[in-house]
């Protein structure tokens, strides 16, 4: 159904492009714009329906926008958040609703990470391509799944299905991209040949960077480390390494003052590696707890996901960055 | 769909329930469409004195509580309805405040919506009150809309596929919930509105919004002999009045006319986009009602404007500021009267996640002459709880 969607989409573009009927318009446009001024062109282009025939995707987040790149380097795409904003907070604001009217596909991390706003994206772009999402979650097992928990105030901001922030795994980034190749494939069949092609060529370079980053991490092996928020949640198991101490009171809560006291008392007897924030969070709550525990436990502010316009390369140098600022923390 | 007599209108709203409660038990769950979700907020308020044209009583008050279900019904439809509870006075009122089923599927941009649903004139209409940034609405909503408009009839919209925002709705609404009682007998769908509304990001840190709005209405508002400013004036409970709701005070608009422009604009500035840490929102709103009654001249028009400023410091602590002017003819028999009000407001309000929020705010009215209960000083503080799924929030 979504393919005959996008075939008629992709055809009625190619009508208002070269049509014989467009003709005079656009030699109207070109005459009237000798006289008006560029900056009236300027808000035309922006208000005149994009031609571009590219399949279009819009990525909640980067790590999708990533995988996309490598499956399919042609797609044009549109990455609605960036490492420096919390994904769980983003607002439903004009230029991402266009984005989502324009898109072909939309690819996301599901889990209720963007419950907060993707719904009314889709609501106010009213494009039936954008209702049938592509989930990252709906690939993978979670972990910290919560059955039946209805959200509280009090509890904070609790998502049932498990932890959204899977694709900090390496192991787990390989399904959510074998899923994703399936889906291009299913709306691009004659391109389905060459995404399982790079999938295969990409899955194949990725396995021998885990075998890398594994043997590298070795030192990181059974240590502790203190984090805000459940951001890295996916990445401690896969190194071996434990989080002994959230700095959020509740999921999604600010951490405070007595709540952080309360851990600071714990992770004297027992210090961190160190004190782990991500590059969304603000920083001040953990620069206190790490100034506490003394120079041994340095504060280390990591990007939880890669930038925006990553592709394969990307998603190592992310991966490669995490490693290094661990295994210095690490060394003695 | 909307009918004229109110026996009629309870049916509506009954078989909407039905339709949904069967809708949702019949639909086959398929991967990739939400579930249905279900939520309710709570919102508690203490006024230490009532403000003119207000909404809030004195004392303790269940303001604007809600539960709320909503989710696909099959592939191309989805649903709402949204049941509220608020004591005015003392007393229990309940109330359906929406009740609707909208398309998914429909190509080109487009997006049909029926039943009863906030119109979504201005900024702040389509928006649910337990997510305003202050206790009470502008006086705009409070004397023009009643606080919080929704009615029954049909919505098209289409938003166009260009890379700046750009979205034109229509409205046909019966329009008996913003004008409650006509000079004379108003059937079908009495309210049409148009609303343009397009928007931006300028970089990261930036985005902006622009509204606009035309209201036309066939719904000539009734003249109450004597004071029909007061809250207290009671109705009788003729059978014209609400059937599915506690049928006492005003709910409607105190001030209405056959045409109104609105217009709204939004800015919002966060530190790379990053809103969760820091984030100023500001948002300035105008409106104004010609046509006000048979009697009125050219010259005959309400107007109101309100300016809030809201910035957010840290991830749990927000502070504001609103300014809003209401300048209106009320109208006594055949001729009209002048009165003029205007309200600042400050508030300070701490939201440890998103699930709840508490909230100090002191409101000063003034220039309120013909408005004999404006408030000198009124402090509130206000508690909004969140249960289950919170719906998405727009812009």
């Amino acid at each position: 159904m979504v393919r005959t969607a996008s075939e008629v989409a992709g055809r009625s573009a190619g009508l208002r492009a070269s049509g014989p009927g467009r003709r005079p318009l656009v030699k109207g446009l070109q005459h009237a714009g000798r006289r008006i001024r560029p900056g009236l062109l300027a808000l035309l282009a922006a208000v005149l329906p994009s031609l571009s025939s590219a399949f279009t995707v819009f990525a909640c987040e980067p790590e999708w926008a990533a995988l996309t790149r490598v499956l399919l380097p042609t797609a044009r795409l549109h990455v609605a958040t960036h490492a420096g904003q919390d994904p769980h907070h983003i607002e439903a604001r004009p230029a991402l609703i266009a984005q989502v009217r324009n898109a072909d596909l939309v690819a996301c991390t599901g889990a209720s990470l963007e419950s907060g706003w993707l719904p009314t994206l889709q609501e106010r772009a009213g494009n039936p391509k954008a209702r049938e999402v592509f989930f990252a979650a709906d690939h993978v097992r979670l972990i910290d799944p919560q059955p039946g928990a209805i959200g509280t105030p009090w509890a904070g901001d609790v998502h049932a299905e498990g932890n959204p922030h899977l694709h900090l795994d390496p192991h787990r980034l390989l399904l959510v991209l074998a899923a994703l190749a399936e889906r291009l494939g299913q709306e691009l069949p004659a391109e389905r040949g060459a995404i399982a092609q790079r999938r295969t060529d990409f899955e194949k370079r990725w396995r021998e960077h885990i075998a890398g980053w594994e043997r590298l991490a070795q030192p990181l092996r059974g240590k502790p480390v203190a984090a805000q928020h459940s951001s890295f949640g996916y990445l401690w198991p896969w190194l071996g390494m434990r989080q002994t101490a959230d700095l959020e009171p509740r999921p999604g809560m600010a951490p405070t003052p007595g709540h952080l006291q309360r851990l600071l008392d714990g992770l004297r007897a027992a210090p961190p590696l160190a004190v782990v924030v991500t590059t969304y969070q603000d920083a001040r709550a953990g620069r206190w707890l790490a100034g506490q525990l003394g120079p041994a436990v340095p504060l280390l502010v990591l990007p939880a996901t890669v930038g925006e316009q990553a592709a394969a390369d990307g998603l190592v140098e992310w991966m490669n960055a995490l490693l290094a600022s661990l295994l210095k923390a690490a060394r003695p | 769909m909307p009918t004229r007599s109110s026996p009629a209108r309870l049916r509506l709203s009954i078989a909407l329930l039905w339709a949904i409660a069967a809708g949702s038990a019949l639909a086959q769950p398929r991967p990739g469409t939400a579930d249905w979700q279900f939520g309710a907020v709570l919102d508690l308020t203490h006024t230490s004195r009532e403000l003119a044209v207000g909404t809030r009583d004195a004392g303790l008050q269940l303001g604007h509580s809600d539960l709320t279900a909503s989710g696909p019904l099959g592939s191309a439809l989805r649903a709402q309805l949204t049941a509220t509870f608020e004591t005015h006075e003392g007393k229990l009122e309940r109330g359906i405040e929406e009740a609707w089923l909208e398309t998914t599927r429909l190509p080109a941009g487009l997006t049909l919506r029926a039943g009863r649903f906030a119109s979504q004139v201005g900024y702040l209409n389509a928006q649910h009150p337990h997510a305003d940034d202050f206790v009470e609405r502008p006086l705009l909503y409070r004397g023009f809309f009643g606080g919080h408009w929704t009615d029954d009839g049909l919505r098209l919209n289409w938003t166009a596929p260009t890379p700046m925002y750009l979205m034109f709705g229509f409205e046909a609404l019966r329009g008996k919930r913003l004008v409650e009682e006509t000079a004379e007998p108003v059937g079908g769908l009495g309210i049409t509105t148009l609303v343009a509304k397009m928007g931006a990001d300028i970089g990261r840190s930036h985005s902006w919004q622009l509204g606009l709005s035309h209201i036309r209405s066939r719904r000539e508002a009734a003249v109450e002999p004597e004071h029909h400013d007061d809250e207290e004036a009671g109705h009788d409970d003729d059978e014209d009045d609400h059937a599915d709701e506690h049928a006492h005070g005003h709910h409607g608009a105190q001030f209405s006319g056959r045409r109104t422009w609105m217009v709204d604009a939004t800015w919002k500035w966060a530190p790379e986009g990053n809103n969760r840490e820091r984030q100023l929102r500001v948002s300035l709103e105008w409106a104004r009602i010609s046509g006000l009654n048979r009697h009125a001249d050219a010259g005959d028009r309400h107007q109101a404007h309100a300016l809030s400023v809201v910035w957010r410091w840290r991830a749990d602590w927000e502070v504001g500021a609103r300014a809003d002017w209401l300048r209106v003819r009320m109208p006594h028999e055949e001729h009209f009267h002048g009165a003029r009000l205007s309200e600042h407001a400050l508030m300070v309000a701490w939201k440890p996640g998103h699930m709840q929020s508490l909230r100090l705010q002191l409101s000063r009215q003034r220039n309120g002459a013909a408005f004999d209960d404006a408030a000198k000083r009124a402090l509130q503080l206000q508690y909004v709880l969140a249960f289950g799924a919170h719906g998405a929030h727009s812009f």
